[in-house]
């Protein structure tokens, strides 16, 4: 049956007026979401967490958000921006007095007047939030107490906010593109129907060998000598040039019948003990060792290694939602239009498969954010400097009396966590069929 | 069945094969020597250090090529393993990716030795204060790879030793001189064509990785880096410790989530099924490390005055105490660390028992059996209950592995001396055998797990089948 470009526009039509109707199986499942209280609680809380991550530099920072020193005006927070932009530099007088130090004419601060940082002199020592403090003013109060450097405790934990959202969303799109990405091949393709010429194949996979050498190995000195990440992105770049050219000349073979001839390859069973491989490698400790041995500790090496590991558990939804898919009558349509296998994948296959996902990634940020807490609270992992949740609640074992380190950041990992948690459950529930009514 | 499990423990070798890879690499590209990690004696003489590292790398097996094959560049010898020095190795590697001629830099990095060696031979009371100013930058010349870096020592030492009036009449200034010019040929000869030509070389099968691999299959784990001691009897210390706390912990879990589980399926919906649900969710999100660190800050130490629990470890009484003593001052220390893994497990299995139970309850066969008259507590036990139970039983065997990875956090914070930390301990002083070890290990206790679980659904419910071949 071949449907004219005119038909599918009329069906284009149909479905919007569909979903204008509140009838398109997204509607169906916001609708079911909505009756979970829950739920919708902690999507809001998730809009103020991820709020609060996004300008954590203006709730909480040394460097008020106006001020007026000797007749002239400065916004140090959104300087700061500039200044790490190399936009604008600090003039000496900034450099040599402290923030709070610096006679003002008239001065806004920021809701927490400290930062992460900041080591407030007159308070070290594990001051608590009822103690008395040696501030200037109530506005000064550490409201959550101070660390053993003076650090407020309260900026923190809006810095591990920031951190613990990073993580978990950062990492969970790594997971999230690799899972889909495997996910989509093998539930597409299952075993049947992959189908490459001989030359490509086996063009690829002589192209692995001056990929990996000319990307990496040959480059190993400016990988290690160089910028780590824009070294990695050059090397990835040349690797990838390799394959499009051994691909290119496989194109131009392929008119020749014996090279030309199709192999079915077994993707399904490919990609699912890929699957089974990866994930029964004992994460925690693996994520624990590698991080261990890397020498200049920065946060996305942690995203990275949580999202090379943690994408099994989408890659098997997408693959269950697309052997379902495969078989509906619209990919049928679409195939007969003639359109290429990747278009079907990408704009037909995949947006129908990705709601159930979102219940993996709920689940995966609030995991994803717990194994970071972990990491720092063993100390490994971030450079000193970073503030997290976890470290927080470690410095709680090397002082016992100071509660407020044990209480505040375990809740805030709670909530979190228990924020997404929810969110799952109540996907799970709008998702699962045996409750649509 | 024979069949389905052949082809199922098949499947274990890429994985662990898998392991075992990526465990190694990751040994070799993490910083520090393990042979240098290894306490030892300080040897005087150069000559003498030397011997004592090379017994040293010997003994750990590090003298041997790491792996079957090498995927290089033409410009690197296929003797480099044959630098032990880790540092040295990996200086010269760096001067090779620089300038790609192998022979002059040997000659360049021999030359150093040689200066060395003939200061060793110099040294006498009237010198000794002169050579030891040489010393350091000499050393440095060893790591250094950068040019700016080396001709600046270079600079260093040739202006020390021309300088120095009771140096001047040595052959150290001819020496020097020489690896002046070793280096500078280094330089002027480079043949950086090379680097870009791959070449791929095979080492055969006497090399690390293989001899690893091969010990380790045949259970021998090899030594720890950081005691010498065997590894297996250190595990065998520490298994002892996780068995204790997870056995006991996943008995109590079982123990309480069960009747819970089903209790709250039974009265869905009522009062007591509601609040049983919120305050598991509320166990499930807990962080265990939290409610540890909680524990440990508020409960064993007299700060807040509830000074109810002995502090970390696992008791400290001798061994010839009595044997009731002992178990009691063990008991006490461990109420805290299997409560917290306790609470963790015991919110999964009771949510995953509520779900088994109400799934079987909607059944027709319940309604059957309420029809027949049965009494309720044959119909909940023996009729949905034990339907209820493949999911249980599943999950013991996948939960195992699950409550080893948690027990790492509990035992870190209460100090008790098991697997996980033992395991984290070895991450942080690069004990890489250990660390091997406990990776590959807990990689086949997940696989066994997940088997055990599928073989144990057959065994359970007769509608389970892995003889024909869809499953």
């Amino acid at each position: 049956m071949l449907i004219g470009v005119k038909k599918e526009k009329e069906l284009a039509d149909q479905l919007s007026q569909q979903e204008a109707m509140g009838q398109s199986y997204r509607d169906i499942v916001r609708k079911q979401f909505r009756k979970n209280r829950m739920a919708v609680w902690s999507l809001r809380l998730l809009y103020v967490l991820l709020f609060v991550s996004l300008t954590s530099d203006f709730i909480a920072n040394e460097k008020p958000l106006y001020c007026k020193i000797e007749g002239e005006t400065y916004f140090p927070v959104l300087r700061q921006y500039a200044v790490d932009l190399g936009l604008s530099t600090w003039e000496a007088k900034f450099f040599q007095t402290n923030w709070h130090d610096h006679k003002y004419e008239k001065v806004i601060w920021a809701p927490i007047p400290y930062s992460a940082n900041t080591l407030d002199k007159k308070n070290t020592n594990f001051v608590s939030p009822t103690d008395d403090q040696r501030v200037p003013s109530k506005r000064f109060w550490h409201w959550l107490g101070t660390d053993q450097l003076g650090r407020d405790v309260a900026a923190g934990m809006i810095n591990g906010t920031r951190i613990a959202m990073l993580v978990g969303v950062i990492s969970m799109s790594i997971a999230t593109l690799i899972g889909i990405f495997f996910g989509a091949l093998a539930g597409y393709f299952g075993d049947d129907r992959f189908r490459i010429t001989r030359i490509r194949l086996i063009m690829n996979v002589v192209a692995i060998i001056p990929a990996l050498f000319y990307g990496f190995i040959a480059r190993s000195y400016q990988l290690e000598e160089g910028t780590f990440g824009w070294q990695m992105l050059m090397g990835i770049g040349i690797a990838l040039l390799f394959f499009i050219a051994f691909n290119l000349v496989a194109k131009y073979l392929e008119r020749y019948p014996k090279l030309g001839q199709k192999l079915t390859l077994p993707i399904d069973i490919m990609v699912m003990r890929l699957i089974e491989t990866v994930s029964s490698i004992p994460a925690l400790l693996l994520v624990l060792s590698i991080v261990a041995i890397i020498e200049k500790p920065s946060i996305f090496y942690i995203m990275a290694i949580i999202g090379l590991i943690r994408w099994t558990g989408i890659a098997r939804f997408i693959r269950a939602e697309l052997l379902k898919i495969r078989s509906l009558e619209y990919i049928e349509a679409a195939e007969a239009l003639g359109y290429s296998e990747w278009r079907i994948i990408l704009r037909h296959a995949i947006p129908n498969a990705l709601t159930p996902v979102l219940i993996t990634i709920a689940f995966g940020i609030a995991s994803a954010i717990l194994l970071e807490a972990f990491l720092s609270f063993l100390g490994i992992g971030l450079p000193p400097a970073q503030i997290t949740w976890g470290k927080l609640l470690n410095l709680a074992r090397s002082q016992f009396s100071a509660w407020w380190l044990a209480i505040f950041p375990g809740l805030a990992i709670f909530f979190t966590v228990t924020i997404f948690n929810l969110l799952g459950e109540g996907l799970t529930d709008a998702l699962d069929p045996r409750l649509k009514g | 069945m024979v069949q389905y499990l052949i082809k199922r423990i098949l499947i274990f070798i890429p994985t662990l094969l898998l392991i075992s890879l990526i465990a190694f690499g990751l040994s070799k590209m993490a910083p520090g020597d393990p042979v240098e990690s290894m306490r030892t004696e300080v040897e005087s003489s150069v000559l003498n250090t030397e011997r004592v590292y090379e017994e040293k790398a010997e003994f750990l097996g590090l003298n041997k090529p790491a792996f079957y094959i090498s995927f290089t560049s033409r410009a690197y010898p296929d003797t480099l393993y044959k630098i032990l020095k880790k540092n040295r190795r990996a200086t010269i590697s760096k001067l090779v990716a620089q300038y790609g001629n192998w022979p002059q830099i040997q000659t360049y990095y021999e030359q150093i030795r040689q200066v060395e060696l003939l200061m060793e031979h110099l040294e006498t009371d009237t010198l000794r204060e002169s050579l030891r100013q040489i010393r350091p930058s000499l050393r440095q010349l060893y790591l250094s790879y950068r040019h700016k870096r080396i001709s600046s020592l270079l600079e260093t030492i040739e202006s020390k030793v021309e300088t120095d009036s009771l140096i001047m009449h040595t052959s150290l200034p001819g020496a020097v001189e020489r690896l002046k010019r070793d280096y500078l040929n280094v330089r002027a000869e480079s043949t950086k064509h090379l680097l870009y030509i791959p070449d791929i070389k095979w080492y055969g099968w006497d090399n690390q990785y293989h001899n690893w691999l091969t010990s380790f299959l045949m259970f021998d784990f090899g030594v720890s880096y950081f005691d010498g001691r065997p590894v297996s009897s250190r595990m065998k210390d520490a298994l002892f410790w996780t068995v204790i706390l997870n056995l006991l912990a996943i008995f109590f879990a079982y123990l309480l989530s069960i009747p819970l589980g089903v209790l709250s399926a039974i009265w869905k919906d009522s009062i007591f099924d509601r609040s049983t649900t919120l305050l598991l969710f509320i166990l499930y999100s807990l962080p265990s490390f939290w409610i540890a660190t909680m524990l440990v800050v508020f409960f064993t130490t007299p700060e807040y005055g509830m000074d109810w629990f002995p502090s970390l470890g696992t008791g400290e009484l001798p061994p010839e105490a009595p044997f009731l003593d002992r178990f009691f001052e063990t008991a006490t220390h461990l109420i805290l660390p299997v409560f917290c893994l306790t609470y963790s497990a015991l919110a999964f299995i009771s949510r995953q028992v509520r779900g088994g139970m109400l799934n079987v309850i909607r059944q027709d066969y319940i309604r059957t059996a309420w029809a027949k008259g049965l009494g309720s507590r044959s119909v909940v036990w023996n009729h949905a209950f034990r339907n209820a139970l493949f999911p249980i039983i599943t999950m013991f065997a996948s939960i195992f592995p699950a409550v080893f990875a948690g027990s790492v956090v509990i035992e870190v914070i209460f100090n008790i001396p098991g697997m996980g930390k033992l395991t984290v301990e070895a991450i942080f002083q690069r004990d890489w055998p250990v660390v091997y070890t406990v990776l590959m290990l807990s990689a086949t206790l997940t696989m066994v797990g997940i088997l055990l679980a599928d073989i144990l659904y057959a065994l359970v419910d007769p509608r389970v089948s892995y003889s024909i071949k869809k499953r």
